[in-house]
């Protein structure tokens, strides 16, 4: 009885850990589902980052949803990994390409992944396939396709343009007395002098942040060395630059420094995105740079009192500056060939004309294709996008921001010294030595 | 009986074994390997002898990352410990509340860690934590931010988790209670006062606990990481930085997976001396032995 009870114990033992090494096969279980043989079904991976209170969820949710009712998507199904925030994503998505078992679908999750991707030969060359749909290529222009591809080769279809502004509070410019420029303010000049008004009038004048990636101080950092002059245009310009040590870089430092040191909330040092767009919505802060993304939560009640939609205000950057860098696009992981056909299909559904148009409506995603019409429904129903759309004309000068050119390690740098500059335990130069050095370790 | 015993053990013991192997020792010795390569997301590992490990001493930020983790694993196995020593000492008495004070005690440790990161920085925040209103009370202006300020930010993450030894002390009590009442009878004829007992008599008993408390504490602190991650990320500049800060910077920043498996051997190399010296230190194996 009791040899028995040990050879049950034993089996029982090998029966755990076999269940436990078959349950670690990386193989995704939608493998084992039916392939494309005629009507059967195609079963696409996608890990979607766009999920629960992410501002596309809801497009992306419709988005996956129609793909599936048109000719192109009707024998397609989605297996669908959630992994909430870009961060998350990011992070596993680069894993991913590392062990080589990418989701057939890899959605862009905003940091520039693409030459990672393909250097590492695991997503699929989209050159033939753009080629062979000239008017799907026609919706892209030069600049977006060359951002995505690597080698003379497309590995990513854009399906948006990343922009952004300065979004202000009229009540607040009000109080301190100061008219709001139509477009722009001028001069950098001008635009301290009237954070220095409303300091006066005893309102904090700008966000910023320096956890996570700085955003918001990466937003007025670049706008500073963008609009500096031509060489700092073309700097900020350029894709993973090394060397931050240049006057404009330079004195651009000096200035956020003195932005962060004077103008800003008291938590924008180690504070993170969040809590300094809530500053925004609770009417704290008079100026916020961001980009379109932000609009549909200034109807949103939970984030900001109702009626707060119509105290904003849209102004492009001091001298007539923008941000607008096409995005890292969406590429394809899958390696059978019907399962290409079918990822190309949805992205080529993804950036439909009707598509484009439906995610600025829904998101305040800023359509790839250029000169769309708008239709007159949007600029009824959302008149700050439509000023929007109109303001992006008047830009004078356009460049990147850190997080579409720079390295992810020199970004990084940036957030976790920015507080040393603010409270002066970093010189400008320390600073700009630092970012130089991270940059390249990636050389 | 014996070597039929000795069969059992052996073949229960394989399935651990085995798994060991693949949970374990095969990412180890993968880890080991590919420290001595260049390897990275877009290339396969290829032998590049001990570049990895002349670049990271090469490097302040790595250097810093080593005093930190150094720093925390002394704190924790002295201040950390030695407190949670000193409450099972007071709760041992069953002063009136004890049961309360306890389990009130081990609830910081039950809360993830991630979850107490993000906790402290809303409550130390200075434009809405409640740090603002104590600052004001106390006429301290500007408020002090204690995350974001290098002068503060070490000793505020230390903070967040040094004072909450409820694991210790329930492991102190535990061996307390497994003491011989009538050691603690004999003494209090012979007339020893509370402290004393304490001293001469439960404190010598606690050495091999102690000990296991240290080493438990130190790689606790070796292997720190969530709660850093959440609330400072090794900043403001190096000034929380620790060594599986510096390796995830390395594998999910730099994508060079080469250094950071380098790091991840001098991480393992570092808890395990500690181990052995900890062990040493309390002459743990000496003790088991004789026994």
């Amino acid at each position: 009885m009791k040899k028995k009870l040990r050879i049950f114990c034993f089996c029982l033992s090998l029966l755990l850990i076999f269940g436990m090494v078959a349950c670690s096969s990386n193989e995704p279980a939608s493998e084992d589902k039916p392939q494309n043989n005629g009507e059967e079904k195609i079963v696409l991976n996608v890990i979607n980052y766009h999920v629960g209170t992410d501002y596309a969820a809801e497009y992306y949710a419709y988005l996956f949803e129609a793909f599936q009712k048109t000719e192109a998507g009707k024998n397609v199904e989605f297996n669908f990994e959630e992994i909430p925030t870009t961060d998350a994503f990011n992070q596993k998505i680069k894993l991913l390409i590392s062990s080589g078992t990418l989701p057939d679908i890899v959605l862009n999750g905003g940091n520039n992944i693409i030459q990672m991707a393909a250097e590492s030969g695991k997503v699929a060359d989209l050159t033939p396939y753009l080629d062979a749909d000239p008017e799907w290529k026609a919706l892209f222009d030069e600049t977006s396709l060359s951002f995505n591809t690597v080698d003379g080769k497309i590995y990513g279809i854009p399906v948006s343009k990343e922009i952004s502004y300065i979004y202000y509070n009229k009540d607040l410019f009000a109080k301190a007395g100061i008219e709001a420029p139509e477009v722009a303010f001028e001069t950098w000049e001008e635009f301290f002098e009237v954070c220095d008004k409303l300091l006066a009038a005893g309102i904090t004048p700008i966000g910023m942040d320096t956890a996570d990636a700085g955003w918001l101080t990466n937003l007025w950092y670049s706008a500073l060395i963008g609009t500096s002059n031509e060489a700092g245009e073309t700097w900020m310009n350029t894709m993973y630059p090394t060397d931050y040590n240049t006057p404009e870089v330079l004195e651009a430092t000096a200035k956020i420094q003195e932005m962060l040191q004077k103008y800003t909330t008291a938590d924008a040092i180690g504070g993170k995105y969040d809590p300094m767009a809530t500053h925004f919505f609770n009417e704290e802060v008079a100026m916020f740079p961001n980009g379109p993304w932000m609009i549909p939560d200034f109807k949103n009640e939970e984030k900001a009192a109702a009626g707060f939609y119509d105290k904003v205000g849209v102004m492009l950057l001091p001298e007539y500056g923008m941000e607008m860098v096409p995005t890292p696009g969406d590429m394809v992981g899958a390696t059978d060939p019907a399962k290409i056909e079918a990822a190309v299909a949805f992205l080529k559904f993804e950036t439909t004309i009707e598509n484009q148009i439906l995610a600025l409506e829904m998101t305040g995603l800023q359509p790839v294709s250029n000169n769309l019409e708008i239709p007159d429904s949007l600029i009824e129903s959302d008149p700050l996008m439509a000023e929007v759309l109109e303001l992006q004309n008047f830009a004078k000068v356009t460049y990147g921001q850190n997080q579409a050119y720079w390295y992810q390690n020199t970004i990084d740098e940036f957030s976790i010294n920015l507080p040393e500059l603010a409270y002066g335990n970093m010189t400008p130069e320390e600073f700009c030595t630092k970012l130089t050095e991270a940059a390249l370790k990636n050389a | 009986m014996v070597p039929h015993k000795k069969f059992w053990i052996t073949v229960f013991i394989i399935p651990c074994m085995i798994l060991f192997c693949i949970v374990y020792a095969a990412p180890i010795i993968s880890v080991v390997y590919t420290a001595f390569c260049d390897y990275n997301i877009s290339t396969p590992p290829q032998f590049a002898g001990l570049k990895n490990f002349v670049t990271i001493w090469k490097d302040e930020s790595f250097r810093k990352s080593i005093v930190n983790t150094l720093v925390w694993v002394l704190l924790q196995s002295t201040f950390h410990v030695t407190l949670g020593l000193a409450v099972a000492l007071i709760l041992r008495r069953k002063p009136f509340g004890w049961t309360v004070v306890r389990t009130a005690y081990m609830i910081p440790n039950i809360i993830p860690t991630a979850a107490t990161g993000v906790m402290f920085t809303l409550l130390l925040n200075p434009s809405f934590g409640i740090i603002k209103e104590i600052s004001e009370v106390f006429g301290i202006t500007p408020v002090p931010n204690l995350f974001g300020n290098s002068q503060y930010a070490f000793w505020t993450v230390t903070a967040t988790w040094i004072f909450y030894s409820g694991f210790n002390t329930i492991i102190f009590l535990s061996e307390m209670g497994a003491v011989d009442n009538q050691i603690y009878e004999a003494a209090e004829v012979d007339g020893a006062k509370p402290w004393q007992v304490d001293w001469y008599i439960t404190l010598p008993m606690m050495k091999n606990i102690f000990g296991t408390c240290v080493v438990l504490a130190s790689v606790a602190m070796v292997s720190q990481f969530d709660i850093l991650y959440v609330t400072t990320r090794g900043g403001p500049g190096t000034t929380t930085l620790n060594l599986p800060m510096y390796l995830y910077k390395t594998a999910m920043l730099e994508n060079n997976y080469g250094k950071a498996n380098a790091v991840g051997v001098i991480q393992i190399a570092l808890g395990l001396i500690l181990v052995v010296l900890i062990q040493r230190m309390f002459s743990m194996n000496k003790k088991e032995q004789g026994e």
